[in-house]
């Protein structure tokens, strides 16, 4: 009877332990590729970041201190972030990271990190919260630039026109200020209206309507404000002087000039400005550093370049023979070629290329006659703008 | 008995070369023989798309073997070679443009020589439209494409699409601001613009190839469209338009199922509607669309008739367009193709099913060859040099009549 009763026990047991299998599974599986990392932080540990890099050195976030730790609401004392669970090393900091962890390597799964100072962390990674996990949410960064006078500035933000609010209570999410002067917070990419504001609530912009994309907000005194997802703080490239010879028979040469592929043209309509006379000969224009593609024509743009790709944030000169054959060069060429007294474009039909083989049975008249004329009247016509 | 062997030596040899043919890279139309028949099929497909048309029309095998060849410049191709035996295929696998051009050469069969005309009823009318030419069919229509209005649904909600252009030029106005934009498309080019002509009644270029670029609706669609442009990047080619979309810039679109895949790679939650209708006509957007098919070249039809006409019994099988449509994201051409659920529940195709109703295919008469060109640059004058919309379209005009004159 015993072996009967051990018998049993040990295939209760097996079973038991199929049936744990899949829960411990599914308790250590990330989610879609991420992972959560949880943080109980020291009482004196605020506004809690998180900083995360894979081995190869690829970053979770674009810039320290890294992705913001979130307070979760059923845990109390406990923060969360989810990260890439190919990025696991990481550091938390705190206190706009003016303390900080050592970096710690974490295994490809949820994890949880007790912090009793910035020298002594404990790693779990069984659970230490309750509860489900918080659902993973995509954020957007939404940057502020407010009156001096403005002091603890926040961000309120929600979904219209269902209302649905990003935080819980009026004045929102404290914004942190970096150290460009700007104020940033994060919202979930579902809001598409915001309202900055500051003196716990006492000033405000007027409600801002935005896409889900990272955005800078500048307010003004009066509390209007203005928007760009570009980002104002990028470094400017300083405008640039594109030197140009053209064919002679190129009538008032202009330049079109853009930045590809964004398509953020340098002027505002077709041919572009006009080149004005330089020095020795050289046509010239300034045109903003950033520009990174460019067609010089002539003749109301009736003649032109093919695209020209430059590089950016470097003076030019271009030597234009016709509108096939254009030299660009970074320093003025010591020697430049004749402009040539170039027969226009028009005059230019392309002839196909013969087919590999010919044959001997010679083609209907009609073929050749098809073709010819298709090839010369595609080549009569020519482009206003680049194809 | 040495006569006899150099006898029997030189009709091996002669019989040998009439099999093997003197062609490199075509078929051999000069010789029929009563074994297995080779039917040659020039395309320029992509690879999954020629595999699974290869795949089933190996089911013919081994009477017939269907060899399949991807061919660089295939229309220039078909244009020196198409007549020549020795070097034409017997069939090729392209879009329907490019008939008016062969038929005129009398380089093409009618498809109604090998397959019976009721057979045609079955395919959804636009599609044989396509493929006819002075009331002739030569396309067996396989699958078709036309443009699509996607919308990334972070920003656009699906009760936020605009079923109309003034709702659309209203949402525009209300979201182009700080570097997004509501709407863009590449509005000055040809392929593009023509969807808006057409909404209004006018055309680039008409079925007896004669241009339209001064037609009364087609400056009014040039007028009403300015205003649309004006809220859209000046540069508007492909790589501007596809980029400001995929990487979050801009809301909406008009593009080809060949941006579908990328936006979705790119983590767009991509939505896809109906084209919005033109409040001042009443209709809808209707871009131009593609059909793509079987031809067959004139050299083959008559040595290898009834192998041509089992190959094209094969290709209006149900499951040649599922097939395709699957491999290459577009639209069967076939109307019961839809009742396969995979094909009805993808809203990709079932959106270019919808737009076909509306959507004009592609003139296919040689004239519109000389068309593309001047119509952009009329549309580069209109959209981009702000020049006046009826001089420009009535200079455009005698500027295609011109060339087609020439042409003729």
């Amino acid at each position: 009877m015993s072996r009967v009763k051990h018998l049993f026990a040990v295939v209760l047991a097996a079973l038991m332990l199929c049936l744990l299998m899949p829960v411990a599974a599914f308790a250590e599986e990330a989610s879609d590729g991420k992972m959560i990392v949880y943080a109980k932080l020291p009482s004196d540990w605020s506004d809690p970041h998180l900083w995360a890099w894979a081995d190869d050195g690829t970053n979770a976030f674009d810039a320290w201190p890294g992705g913001e730790m979130e307070a979760d609401s059923n845990n109390d004392g406990w923060y969360y972030c989810w990260i890439p669970e190919t990025t696991n090393n990481i550091i938390i900091s705190a206190n706009d990271a003016a303390v900080q962890t050592s970096d710690y390597k974490l295994e490809s799964k949820n994890a949880w990190v007790t912090v009793t100072d910035a020298e002594n962390v404990e790693i779990s990674y069984d659970a230490q919260t309750t509860g489900d996990l918080p659902e993973y949410v995509e954020k957007f960064k939404i940057h502020a630039q407010v009156p001096d006078d403005w002091q603890d500035v926040c961000l309120w933000a929600w979904s219209a026109p269902d209302g649905k609010n990003a935080f819980e209570a009026w004045p929102g999410k404290t914004m942190s200020k970096g150290e460009d002067g700007w104020y940033t917070a994060s919202a979930p990419v579902w809001v598409n209206s915001i309202i900055v504001n500051g003196n716990s609530g006492d000033v405000q912009t007027e409600d801002i309507s935005i896409d889900a994309a990272e955005v800078w907000v500048t307010v003004s005194e009066d509390g209007t404000s203005d928007f760009t997802y570009n980002d104002p703080n990028a470094p400017v490239a300083e405008d640039i002087t594109v030197h140009v010879k053209a064919p002679a028979d190129w009538s008032e040469p202009h330049l079109w000039a853009w930045s590809a592929p964004d398509g953020t043209n340098a002027f505002s309509s077709w041919p572009g400005e006009a080149l004005q006379e330089g020095e020795d000969g050289w046509l010239t224009l300034s045109v903003p550093g950033w520009v990174n593609s460019i067609i010089v024509n002539g003749s109301d743009g009736s003649v032109q370049t093919s695209d020209l790709s430059v590089e950016t944030g470097k003076d030019l000169w271009i030597v234009v023979s016709d509108a096939e054959n254009a030299e660009v060069t970074y320093e003025a060429p010591a020697e430049t070629v004749e402009t040539a007294e170039a027969p226009a474009a028009e005059s230019e039909p392309t002839v196909a290329a013969e087919p590999a083989e010919t044959k001997s049975n010679a083609m209907p008249i009609v073929i050749v006659v098809v073709v010819v004329i298709a090839v010369v009247a595609g080549g009569v016509v020519i482009s206003k703008k680049k194809k | 008995m040495k006569r006899l062997i150099a006898g029997f030596l030189s009709v091996c040899v002669a019989v040998s070369l009439l099999m093997t043919g003197c062609s490199s890279g075509g078929t051999d139309n000069t010789a029929q023989t009563d074994g297995p028949v080779t039917i040659t099929i020039w395309h320029d497909k992509e690879d999954e798309v020629a595999q699974a048309l290869q795949t089933e029309l190996d089911t013919l095998a081994p009477d017939i073997v269907v060899k399949l060849e991807k061919k660089d410049g295939l229309t220039d191709s078909l244009k020196m070679v198409g007549n020549d035996p020795n070097s034409a295929p017997d069939m090729y696998f392209f879009a329907h443009d490019k008939i008016g051009v062969y038929a005129e050469m009398g380089i093409l069969a009618p498809i109604t020589d090998f397959v019976d005309k009721s057979t045609l009823n079955q395919y959804i009318p636009m599609t044989i439209e396509a493929a006819t030419y002075k009331g002739e069919v030569y396309q067996l229509p396989i699958y078709f494409e036309t443009l699509l209005y996607m919308y990334n649904r972070r920003y656009m909600s699906d009760d936020e699409v605009p079923s109309t252009t003034e709702e659309l030029y209203k949402y525009m106005q209300e979201n182009t601001k700080g570097g997004h934009y509501g709407f863009v498309e590449q509005h000055s080019t040809a392929y593009y613009a023509a969807g808006w002509l057409h909404a209004f009644g006018g055309y680039i270029l008409n079925e007896n190839g004669k241009p339209g670029l001064d037609d009364e609706n087609t400056i009014k669609a040039l007028e009403y469209h300015k205003k649309f442009v004006e809220l859209m990047p000046t540069e508007g080619e492909y790589s501007t338009v596809n980029t400001l979309f995929r990487e979050g810039k801009a809301h909406s679109t008009i593009g080809g199922p060949w941006l579908v895949p990328t936006a979705r790679e790119s983590g767009i939650d991509l939505g896809i509607a109906p084209m919005p209708t033109v409040d001042e006509t009443g209709n809808k957007i209707a871009p131009y669309s593609g059909v793509q098919g079987i031809h067959v070249l004139k050299v083959a039809a008559e040595r290898k008739h009834d192998a041509i006409a089992k190959v094209l019994q094969v290709l209006t099988n149900d499951s040649v367009g599922i097939a395709m449509a699957k491999a290459s994201g577009c639209a069967p051409a076939k109307q019961s193709c839809y009742d396969d659920p995979v094909i009805s529940g993808d809203d990709m195709v079932m959106a270019m099913y919808d737009t076909a109703q509306d959507a004009v295919p592609m003139p296919n008469v040689p004239e519109m060859d000389v068309m593309w060109t001047v119509t952009e640059n009329l549309l580069v004058d209109v959209n981009m040099s702000g020049k006046d919309v009826r001089s420009s379209a009535q200079a455009a005009q005698q500027q295609a009549e011109s060339l087609i004159k020439q042409m003729q």
